[in-house]
Order: structure tokens, then C-alpha cells, then sequence
């Protein structure tokens, strides 16, 4: 079987093959096989060359976390993912549906809808931890649509604004 | 001593002294708000007391139903942790007031050292060491040269009104210091209203170095040697050690014995930590005093064998300390890093939400103190300490390769923290020569960002995602931890509701 995920901006093109409990993993030249143990959902006991490795595999709709020996891997899936993943996700809001940095409160709403926004202006204010962030606009835009009002609780899912 | 105490405060603190409280035979009660009714303060206590809405303001902060809470619960103490109403004077006042013991100074020890203008006054005509400065605000330029010539380039501008580094500037030579005074004064204009600055020594890359305190209320104070916090991202330590690699006996000796007498001379009782600047030459300046137990205290319980919490609640139960300064010993080295909920490759933007895994890390002379669980929600309401990792070792180079260790095995996901950024600085070739200050993270660490650069570790980690993507979701085979209450079957689930003995 053929897979890909987009592993910090790269493409990696992988195929695997299962040989009872042992996978084999193809990448170009490279090969690797290793028997593998399902602990639990979301554990995995991994044999290569004799070594023994617990990893830890969370699977998201956009992506998948492994982390193993001190470190933490994002595969992102390209295939099903509707391009924004693809993009990665940093970066100032430029356009479209406008969601939260992350969960927290919304302290201040400074648009209004149809109101014009020049680049780096700030459009929100939302709060976690003691902390607040600002949403500022990645370009000059037009606030089509403001979803929420101060004093809602927003996660990262959740859009706050329509810009054009 | 008291058969129960109550707990103002939640997270890793609360757990921390509940636990003291379990060692010495004393009842615990928690208080919660809605946000943290299924915390892990709530579940080790004793009891637990419901005191409001989620927000801190309507939960943690009102003092009120906090004291309503233990008297309800007949606790006779309240041991407010740190944060929230830790250093608050009215709080210790009215606990008394309602026949409780503040775990804490008093109040008027709270309002002095609380004061920055008076506690600096107390600290002054103590003979206390502080960063020379203005005593008055107001002047003529030729004032402000003549006080800026006495106190000895650089200095700073500072606002009277200030904070948030707002109208201040650093001025490096006479020449430049009456634009810096214009453009300070117009910035503290338009920041606070108040034009008012004024001149302050400025301390080139300190290091911050504090000293912990215990004094009992029968006059014995003694001190606990320091802790270097020198490595702090917005003005918040993460890294915390002792002892400090930059002092010698001699100035630890000095520096231990004027924090003594910093304590003494403000009337303080029970646990506190006098924070001072060490300038480049080692030279030290009196900063302020921190009147709580301070998150970072398990380093010197390590080194010093001491348990602070402990001694707290033995000294507001009015007992003796029972060490002398003589007795006190600084042994081995011990390090802690404090995990947050928080991304250090975004600017460390807070990361609230579900565990969905966690594994703890363990083996010789590794501590966690930890207000987190696999499946708990960590809530947006509060500051975003999950746990401190603390280490000890013979000394620091083991300790800081004990503590990489750790921080390898520590594996947090469903959130952002900064294991990977910690395990970064400890090995960082600076950190280990001990070249730690206030301004390591912006010198070394500006733009870092987490990199998997092993590529045999990708491959296992491809391996191991494309396992995920064909194995049909299987019942676990091996055991393992498994803490994932959501999506592994438990027994207990699938049993119904169920009843111990039966009745």
C-alpha cells in the first residue's frame, strides 16, 4: 500500500507491505521492517534489528502525531486533508474563515461586519491561560461575517470571522 | 498540629501539599471551581468543596466563600499555595479574623514587603544592598544629569507609573539621556497618563538568583542557600537551579546571611524567598521579596533534604524550627523545568485542552510534581503550569544530563508543551557551562523551532503511522499503560453501574 504525508514541508512517499506481524516500509532505496505489537489504540510495541521501541500514534482527521524516543513527528495526511492542512496552518489569517489560535475566550471584538480592515490590523482579541491574542488581519479585507461576540468561548475549530 | 487544612489554590500545588498534609497525618480539603471539578487536586483530597464559576475572579479569588468553606469543613488552616490569594493581606487579615491560621506571614509582614517603595525603604536602612536609583521623581534636566553622573552610567529611564517595559529607556552616556528622558516621559504619557520617570542603575544580562527563607515565630530565621531562575521567556522562569554555577562559598555565605537579615528586618515569619540581581561583576542588588512558597521550591528540598511544606505548616502551628543555620547542608545539584501548556514554536501561545496521552517520567533522583491526567481537559481559565520536572544528581553535569533523560521519556500529546524546548536548552552547549542569564533564551534560542532531523526516527514514525492507517482498530493485545480512558475499553465501563460489597 502506498501512503504520503507531508512531514515539516516535505513530502514523503512511503509503501508498506505486512508480512504476518512484521511491516516492511519502502522509501526510495531505503527499507525498514519491523514487527510490530499493537499495546492499545494508541500504542504501538515496534522491533527493529532487535531494538525494541515503544511509540505512541495519535490519529486525527488532518493528521497523525507519533511521538518516540524524545520526539514528537506530525505527519500531516495530504490526501484527505482540503489543502489547508497541506499549507500548514501558521500564519496570519489572509483571506476566508478566520478560527482561533487556540480554545479560549473572546475579550474584545474590534470589526464590524462590512467594515473594511487594513493588513496587521487587529480584529479580535481572544484570551487563554492569562494571556491574550490578537488576531490581526494578514491582508487588507473586507469583514463579511463576525460569528462571534465577547464573552464566547471559542476552540481552534470554531471560524470568527468571514473576510473577502 | 492541625487535624485539616483547607487548600485555596488548584493544579500541582494543591496536589503538592495535600500530600504534605497525607505525610503528617492532616485532613485535606480542596475547593474547586466549575472548570476543575474533575481536577486532580479534587480527587486526592479528602474533601472537596465546590466555590464557583470557572473564572478565577469568581472562584479562587473570593475570600469569602473560601473561609465560609473551611469553617463549613472545620479546617482550622488555610494554606493559600501560590497565586491567586497567596500574598494577599486582606486574605491572611480575615482568615485570622475568622479564627483560622493563614499558612503564610502575617498581614502586616504581607503589606510591607507587598510595597515596593517601602519594602525598598525597609531594605535601604537595613544596609540591604538595592539598585541605585532616584529617590524622587521630579527634576530639572541638570537634576537628572547630576543623578544619572551619581548613580553611574547606564541607566534606565523608568515610568513611576509603569510596568511592561513601557517609557523605559536605556541610556548609555550623558549625550543621549535627555532624548531618552523626552521620548520616556511621551511614552508614559500616552501608557499611563503620568509623565513622571525616573532614573535607575541598569543592570547589564543579571542573573537572578534568590535566596528561600524559613523563619518561625519564636525569632529563629535561617536560610536555605538560593536558586538561580535565570532563564525566563517573558519574564516568566522556566529553568530553575541550585545551587547557582556563578557563586563561591564566600558570596553565598554573604548573600545567604543578607537575606536573613532582609527577613528579619520586615517582620516576616514562615516560608519566603528574597530575590536579588547579580550584575556581571557579582555584585548584588535587594529586588523584592516573594512572601509564598515559590513553584520552583522542590529544587532546594532536594539540595537541602528540607521539606518546605512541611515547615510551613509546622511554623503557622506556632512550633519551632528545628535546625539552626549551622545545620542547614546544600548537597548535590538539583534542576527543575516547568512544563507549560504552551507552544515555544508559536511564541509560546498558550495550548489549552485534552491529554490524550501522557506518560510520567521516572528513575533515581527524578521528581514530578504534576496537576495533570491522561483525558483531563486542561481549562483556559488559569496560568497554564501543568507540572515541574525536577531533578537531582551529585552535581550539575550529571543533573543536566539526568534531567535530558527525563525530559526524553516525558511524553504529553493532545497539547503543545515545551519538553523538546527545555530538552534543548539543558543540553545547549551555554546552559552547560553555566553561562545562564536573564537574556540566554533571546541570545540562543530567538527562533528555534522543533525539528525531528533523525531520520531513522521519521522512518519508525511513518512505519509506525501507516501501521495505525491499515490495522483495523484492535482490541490492545499486550497490555501497556493503555490510560486512555475514552477510546480503550475498560472493564469497568462495559460492567454498568456497579456497587462495592453491595447493601
Amino acid at each position: 500500500m502506498e501512503f504520503e504525508y507531508l512531514v515539516d514541508g516535505l513530502v514523503r512517499k512511503i509503501s508498506v507491505a505486512r508480512e504476518n506481524e512484521v511491516l516492511i516500509l519502502r522509501e526510495g532505496e531505503a527499507e525498514l521492517r519491523a514487527e510490530v505489537l499493537p499495546l492499545s489504540e494508541e500504542e504501538l510495541f515496534l522491533t527493529v534489528d532487535g531494538r525494541g521501541h515503544r511509540v505512541f500514534v495519535l490519529r486525527d482527521e488532518d493528521r497523525t502525531t507519533v511521538f518516540h524516543g524524545g520526539r514528537e513527528y506530525v505527519l500531516v495526511h495530504p490526501r484527505r486533508a482540503d489543502g489547508a492542512a497541506f499549507r500548514g496552518e501558521e500564519g496570519g489569517p489572509e483571506g476566508g474563515v478566520v478560527k482561533a489560535p487556540m480554545p479560549g475566550k473572546v475579550i474584545k471584538v474590534l470589526v464590524a461586519e462590512g467594515e473594511s480592515v487594513r493588513k496587521n490590523q487587529t480584529m479580535l482579541i481572544v484570551e487563554a491561560m492569562k494571556m491574550e491574542n490578537e488576531i490581526k488581519a494578514g491582508r487588507e479585507c473586507v469583514v463579511r461575517k463576525v460569528h462571534v461576540s465577547v464573552g464566547d468561548l471559542v476552540d481552534a475549530a470554531r471560524p470568527l470571522l468571514e473576510l473577502e | 498540629m492541625f487535624k485539616k487544612i483547607l487548600i485555596a489554590n488548584r493544579g500541582e500545588i494543591a496536589v503538592r501539599v495535600i500530600r504534605a498534609c497525607r505525610e503528617m497525618g492532616i485532613r485535606s480539603v480542596a475547593v474547586y471551581s466549575e472548570a476543575d471539578r474533575t481536577s486532580l487536586h479534587v480527587q486526592m483530597a479528602d474533601e472537596a468543596v465546590p466555590i464557583g464559576p470557572s473564572p478565577a475572579a469568581e472562584s479562587y479569588l473570593r475570600m469569602d466563600t473560601i473561609i465560609q468553606a473551611a469553617l463549613r469543613t472545620g479546617a482550622e488552616a488555610i494554606h493559600p499555595g501560590y497565586g491567586f490569594l497567596a500574598e494577599n493581606a486582606q486574605f491572611s487579615r480575615r482568615t485570622a479574623e475568622a479564627g483560622l491560621v493563614f499558612v503564610g506571614p502575617t498581614a502586616s509582614a504581607l503589606e510591607l514587603v507587598g510595597d515596593k517603595v517601602r519594602a525598598r525603604q525597609t531594605m535601604e536602612k537595613a544596609g540591604i544592598p538595592i539598585i541605585p536609583g532616584m529617590k524622587t521623581a521630579a527634576g530639572t534636566a541638570e537634576e537628572f544629569k547630576a543623578a544619572a553622573r551619581e548613580i553611574g552610567y547606564p541607566v534606565i529611564v523608568k515610568a513611576s507609573a509603569g510596568g511592561g517595559g513601557k517609557g523605559m529607556r536605556i541610556v548609555g552616556r550623558e549625550d543621549d539621556l535627555l532624548p531618552a528622558l523626552e521620548a520616556g516621559r511621551r511614552e508614559a504619557k500616552s501608557a499611563f497618563g503620568d509623565e513622571t520617570v525616573y532614573l535607575e542603575k541598569f543592570i547589564q544580562e543579571p542573573r537572578h538568583v534568590e535566596f528561600q527563607v524559613l523563619a518561625d515565630s519564636h525569632g529563629r530565621t535561617v536560610h536555605l542557600f538560593e536558586r538561580e531562575c535565570s532563564i525566563q521567556r517573558r519574564h516568566q522562569k522556566i529553568i530553575e537551579e541550585t545551587p547557582s554555577p556563578v557563586l563561591d562559598a564566600s558570596l553565598r555565605a554573604e548573600m545567604g546571611e543578607t537575606a536573613r537579615r532582609a527577613m528579619e528586618a520586615a517582620g516576616y515569619t514562615n516560608a519566603g524567598t528574597v530575590e536579588f540581581l547579580l550584575d556581571r561583576s557579582r555584585r548584588y542588588y535587594f529586588l523584592e521579596v516573594n512572601a509564598r512558597l515559590q513553584v520552583e521550591h522542590p529544587v532546594t528540598e532536594l539540595v537541602t533534604g528540607v521539606d518546605l511544606v512541611r515547615q510551613q505548616i509546622l511554623v503557622a502551628a506556632g512550633e519551632r524550627l528545628a535546625f539552626s543555620q549551622e545545620e542547614v547542608r546544600q548537597r548535590g545539584h538539583a534542576l527543575e523545568c516547568r512544563i507549560y501548556a504552551e507552544d515555544p514554536g508559536q511564541d509560546f501561545l498558550p495550548s489549552p485542552g485534552k491529554i490524550r496521552l501522557l506518560r510520567e517520567p521516572k528513575g533515581p533522583g527524578v521528581r514530578l510534581d504534576s496537576g495533570i491526567y491522561a483525558g483531563w481537559d486542561v481549562p483556559i481559565f488559569y496560568d497554564p503550569i501543568l507540572a515541574k520536572l525536577v531533578v537531582w544528581a551529585e552535581d550539575r553535569e550529571r543533573a543536566c544530563r539526568r534531567m535530558a533523560a527525563a525530559l526524553d521519556e516525558t511524553v504529553i500529546l493532545g497539547i503543545k508543551t515545551p519538553v523538546a524546548f527545555l530538552r534543548a536548552i539543558v543540553t545547549h552547549e551555554a546552559f552547560l557551562a553555566g553561562r545562564t542569564s536573564t537574556a540566554f533564551l533571546k541570545t540562543y534560542f530567538e527562533d528555534w523551532a522543533a525539528r525531528p532531523s533523525d531520520p531513522d526516527g521519521l522512518r519508525l514514525a511513518l512505519a509506525a503511522a501507516a501501521y495505525a492507517e491499515t490495522a483495523p482498530r484492535s482490541k490492545p493485545r499486550y497490555g501497556g499503560d493503555g490510560r486512555t480512558p475514552e477510546s480503550t475499553p475498560s472493564p469497568w465501563a462495559s460492567l454498568g453501574p456497579w456497587r462495592l460489597g453491595g447493601d
